[in-house]
């Protein structure tokens, strides 16, 4: 009977201790600032803890009878205490308020808990064995709750379910101590009908605390995340709200699938449609496949040659169905030959002529994106051109980042190409810029490929004005020991985000 | 965006688990590159064998440093062929000495040469070769690549070396005036790179007061400015202000004035000009070739190493000129030349370290540091992805004595230097031991020449600067101190005069 009774101090030690975590990782997840929600669950919960210890004092009948309504309330509040507190912070203002309140409940009944057993086992052995044996248990218990939570509880059931299981458990020690101390309780038989019907609930409570979960965080995030992954270059995001797929990689969006066509539509079709024999393209970036998927269009071209850092964004964009439906399993083409590899030193090594260069890298945010819009860059790039050839660059925005668009033409420029800028209307980017570029002149295409959506034969012209508010400036060229674009571009955001 | 929830947990708990294995990695290492037993040879006149063979040459170079294979460069320029230059070391380079392991090549010492100015001829007609320069425009790939610098001072990185954060209005005053102070200086003319070209007795007085007696007498008593002029003083020279001549303080900085944004460097730092020379005249460099000694008549002299006469009617003298007493007979003792003590280390990153406030620089330097910060060598690698890396950790032993710190160089061991630089860059990056794997390092006794004060206006550096019967001195170290023009040009000078006194009749030989 003695280690039955110190496993029920252990297993209550534990259950306490994992509400208390269960607060604190969730306010620090919800709020922010982990050091203050921790430092403060801890210091109410203990404090609490002593409110309890105190109070047992004034229990003097029934107090076998008490403990077992004690772990009931304990198993019933811990094991929804999650789910209550994710509900109310999705759908109340009183997050902290319930919070709180509930930390100082569980704090005074689990502060009752060990004074009111040691009462109870007081005449079976002698009081210096209690104290130990019941101290040793309890911390123990806190030990075993204090590793299993992060490493197991929190991977594997998440929040909610593992409070579930712990009030579960609470319930059970309820149930055992109304046979451990059957001859102390009178109404035995209803406590433990009451014990029963509480852990049919929470067994209910665990099975469908997914959708609870569910539910909770639809309402947090405006988008679902169906995709996100770490890889080794990048952390890749998607999102989809009803038929609106969003990829973002390292927090940039990178497409919404609403209109994303207009971005690549615009960013393939002026400048390939303008020469004459294609037959060879080169897509520098563009891992996603949608602008493969606009060069695919003309069916004289030969090959096109991806080369993309990410091996996992291009398999990703290969063989997830609802990716490959949207660049139309452009990556399957026999025609298309992907490499993984850095851009700039394959540039480099590589001695291919194309008749069509893509350049769609993410934007200069910072100096290693940089070193691939400098003239170094662009004129090794040129060596690849073919007689007719022409190449098309990504160059951001000539609304919001206006000096950065007007530096990537002049880059070009400089790096002795005659430079034909021209923007867009994307909705989701807002105004996007493009530059074509290339060792000969370039007059817009007479015809297009069947079936685009929006770019047209005559809508081009307009393509290729700029309005006064975004009308060149004149800016220096980016050069790898002067990367003046990445300060241009932090600046540019800067001052539309003040 | 936010994080999912999930992720945020699934990270969260990651950390909790990291936390209970997280310990210091094992980082291994040596000592390399050490050639002191060598030196220590023919210091303590140690026995040679006696010459078995001879071997008769118009030219021999002693030495493969930058001044001894700019030498060779020259002569072969000039269509000579009949030439040897005898290295002591198995790899080429000297101070310009690189490394390579699986992530990239990297520097053991000079890692950079400042765009040169209009007056650094020689240098330019060899840019120009390399391709380094072309059509009046430096390759940009050459250049060093955004962002160059930064300094670490009151738990922050700032961009550029010179300290320009916390600046009181006195400091911002005594910069302004030492940036005046240069102005003139350099419109003179007498400061100029190499030093020859410009050098004046009318400056003779600056090197006879040490760089921190002149700062003193011209009210500069800035702590931020003196920080910095000392680093800048232990940077090129190896030596404090108060060890430095006013001279050679001034010179650090008006004899530049660069027409583009450099410097000029490469991942394997000046290496890579050893690496485009040798391709050229490696024919003729003998590596392992440890001279012993040197004797001449009227005619000529002979270069003996291990059992070989070489006979030549010249010999380059590139190696250090602290050495020529040792190995050259009848040759009095070297009053003026001393140099600095130096180490260096690569240290091998598997990851890289947090880095917060600026983008990874090319240097590294923090302030208050005895040591000169690191260099990365990566940093001009056109990838955009950069997951491991080498640094090169720089350390002048600046303070104290040259000889007390040779002999701390030799007494302590590997593990000792180790500790000093890790505990040099815990202060800047704390997760430093997480991200190491190897550290080696490379003692140089002698590593640069020393302009204290009255060194760069001694009889007897100027008298070396002359030839020495059929001997010709050309370490850069007889411009005062060590930096690649120096070098480069006094090779090309020795060269220049050997081919002037052999004459054409050599060339068709």
């Amino acid at each position: 009977m003695g280690i039955l009774l110190f496993i029920t101090v252990l297993l209550i030690a534990a259950c306490g201790l994992i509400y208390e975590l269960i607060a604190g990782t969730l306010a620090s997840y919800l709020l922010g600032d982990s050091v203050l929600q921790f430092s403060t669950i801890i210091g109410c919960y203990l404090f609490a803890m002593g409110i309890g210890s105190a109070l047992s004092r004034y229990i003097d009948r029934g107090l076998a009878y008490r403990f077992v309504w004690i772990e009931l309330m304990l198993g019933v509040i811990g094991g929804c205490s999650s789910a209550l507190l994710f509900l109310a912070f999705a759908y109340t203002q009183g997050f902290q308020l319930l919070m709180y309140s509930l930390v100082v409940v569980i704090g005074i009944l689990v502060g009752l808990e060990v004074p009111l057993l040691m009462r109870l086992v007081r005449g079976r052995y002698h009081f210096r064995d209690v104290v130990a044996h019941v101290l040793t248990f309890d911390y123990l218990g806190a030990l075993g709750a204090s590793l299993l939570f992060p490493i197991l509880l929190v991977p594997y059931l998440g929040l909610v379910r593992s409070a579930m299981l712990f009030g579960v458990i609470n319930v059970l020690v309820a149930l055992w101590s109304t046979f451990l101390f059957a001859s102390q309780i009178s109404t035995v038989r209803a406590l433990r009908s009451l014990c029963v019907v509480v852990l049919c609930l929470l067994a209910v409570g665990l099975a469908e605390a997914k959708h609870i979960t569910a539910a909770v965080e639809d309402n947090i995030y405006a988008d679902e995340i169906i995709f996100s992954r770490d890889t080794r270059y990048q952390h890749i995001v998607l999102t989809r709200f009803k038929d609106d797929i969003r990829l973002f990689l390292s927090s940039h969006l990178q497409f919404s699938s609403r209109d994303e066509y207009r971005y690549h539509e615009a960013l393939i079709h002026p400048g390939l449609s303008a020469i004459p024999a294609p037959r060879h393209v080169l897509v520098l970036g563009g891992g996603d496949g949608l602008a493969v998927r606009e060069i695919l269009k003309y069916p004289q071209i030969e090959s096109v040659t991806l080369v993309d850092l990410d091996p996992e964004m291009t398999k990703l964009f290969s063989t997830n169905p609802m990716l490959t439906a949207l660049n139309q399993k452009s990556f399957l083409s026999s025609k298309v030959h992907i490499i993984n590899a850095d851009a700039f030193p394959w540039v480099d090594s590589n001695t291919d002529s194309f008749d069509f260069i893509v350049i769609d890298f993410p934007d200069p945010t910072n100096y290693s994106l940089g070193k691939l819009y400098t003239t170094a860059f662009y004129k090794a790039v040129a060596r690849h051109l073919s007689v007719q050839g022409l190449m098309v660059v990504q160059s951001t925005s000539p609304m919001f980042a206006r000096d950065s668009y007007w530096c990537i033409a002049e880059t070009l420029k400089q790096a002795g190409l005659q430079t034909f800028p021209y923007h867009v209307y994307v909705p989701s980017f807002g105004e996007w810029g493009f530059v074509i570029a290339g060792h000969r002149d370039f007059q817009l295409p007479a015809s297009l490929p069947a079936g685009l959506r929006f770019v047209s034969v005559t809508g081009l012209p307009a393509m290729f004005q700029f309005p006064p508010d975004m009308s060149p400036l004149p800016m220096p060229p980016n050069r790898l020991n002067d990367q003046v674009l990445v300060r241009a571009y932090d600046q540019d955001w800067k001052d539309i985000s003040h | 965006m936010k994080a999912s929830r999930r992720q945020f947990l699934q990270s969260g708990s990651a950390a909790l688990i990291g936390l209970s294995i997280k310990g210091d990695r094992a980082i291994t290492g040596s000592f390399v590159n050490d050639s002191f037993q060598l030196g220590h040879h023919l210091r303590d006149r140690a026995q040679f064998p006696a010459p078995k063979q001879t071997d008769k040459r118009s030219v021999v170079i002693v030495g493969g440093g930058i001044a001894g294979l700019s030498a060779a460069w020259r002569l072969h320029k000039k269509g000579f062929t009949d030439f040897v230059l005898l290295e002591m070391n198995n790899q080429p380079g000297g101070n310009s000495r690189w490394g390579e392991n699986e992530i990239t090549p990297y520097p053991w010492a000079a890692h950079y040469v400042p765009v040169p100015g209009p007056k650094a001829v020689y240098v330019r007609e060899l840019f120009e070769e390399l391709g380094v320069l072309k059509d009046g425009h430096w390759e940009e790939r050459y250049l060093c690549f955004s962002p160059q610098e930064r300094l670490f001072l009151y738990g922050r990185w700032q961009d550029g070396i010179e300290p320009a954060i916390g600046l009181t209005a006195a400091d911002r005053d005594q910069f302004r005036r030492l940036e005046d102070h240069i102005h003139t200086f350099r419109a003179t003319g007498k400061f100029t790179v190499p030093m020859e070209v410009g050098f004046s007795d009318s400056t003779a007085d600056l090197d006879r007061i040490s760089f921190a007696e002149w700062l003193r007498a011209q009210g500069m008593n800035s702590r931020i400015l003196n920080w910095y002029l000392n680093y800048c003083c232990r940077d090129d020279y190896g030596a404090t202000t108060a060890n430095t001549s006013a001279w050679a303080g001034i010179q650090y900085f008006a004899s530049r004035e660069p027409e583009e944004k450099g410097p000029l460097t490469w991942p394997e730092g000046n290496g890579w000009i050893v690496r485009r020379l040798m391709e050229r005249i490696g024919y003729f460099v003998q590596p392992n070739r440890m001279v012993h000694r040197i004797s001449q008549t009227n005619k000529g002299a002979s270069v003996f190493s291990g059992d070989t006469e070489f006979r030549a009617d010249f010999v380059i003298f590139a190696a250090p000129t602290f050495l020529a007493p040792y190995l050259i007979e009848g040759m009095a003792p070297l009053q003026n030349f001393d140099y600095s003590p130096w180490l260096t280390a690569n240290l091998t990153l598997d990851r890289l370290p947090a880095s917060y406030g600026t983008d990874p620089t090319w240097d590294s330097v923090f302030m208050d540091s005895p040591t000169l910060g690191y260099v990365d060598a990566t940093h001009q690698s056109l990838r955009t992805h950069i997951d491991r890396t080498v640094w090169t950790f720089y350390w002048a032993l600046a303070e104290g004595s040259p000889k007390e710190n040779r002999q701390l160089l030799l007494t302590k061991d590997w593990n000792y230097w180790k500790e000093a630089i890790l505990h040099d860059l815990e202060r800047v990056h704390t997760d430093i031991r997480q991200c190491v794997s190897r550290i080696d390092i490379m003692r140089m006794g002698h590593a640069m020449a020393r302009p204290n004060v009255g060194a760069i206006f001694s009889a007897e550096r100027r008298t070396l600067t002359k030839p020495h019967g059929r001997i010709l001195f050309a370490n850069s170290d007889l411009s005062g101190f060590s930096i690649f023009e120096e070098a480069q040009y006094r090779g090309v000078t020795a060269a220049d005069f050997v081919v002037s006194k052999l004459g054409g009749h050599r060339i068709s030989r």
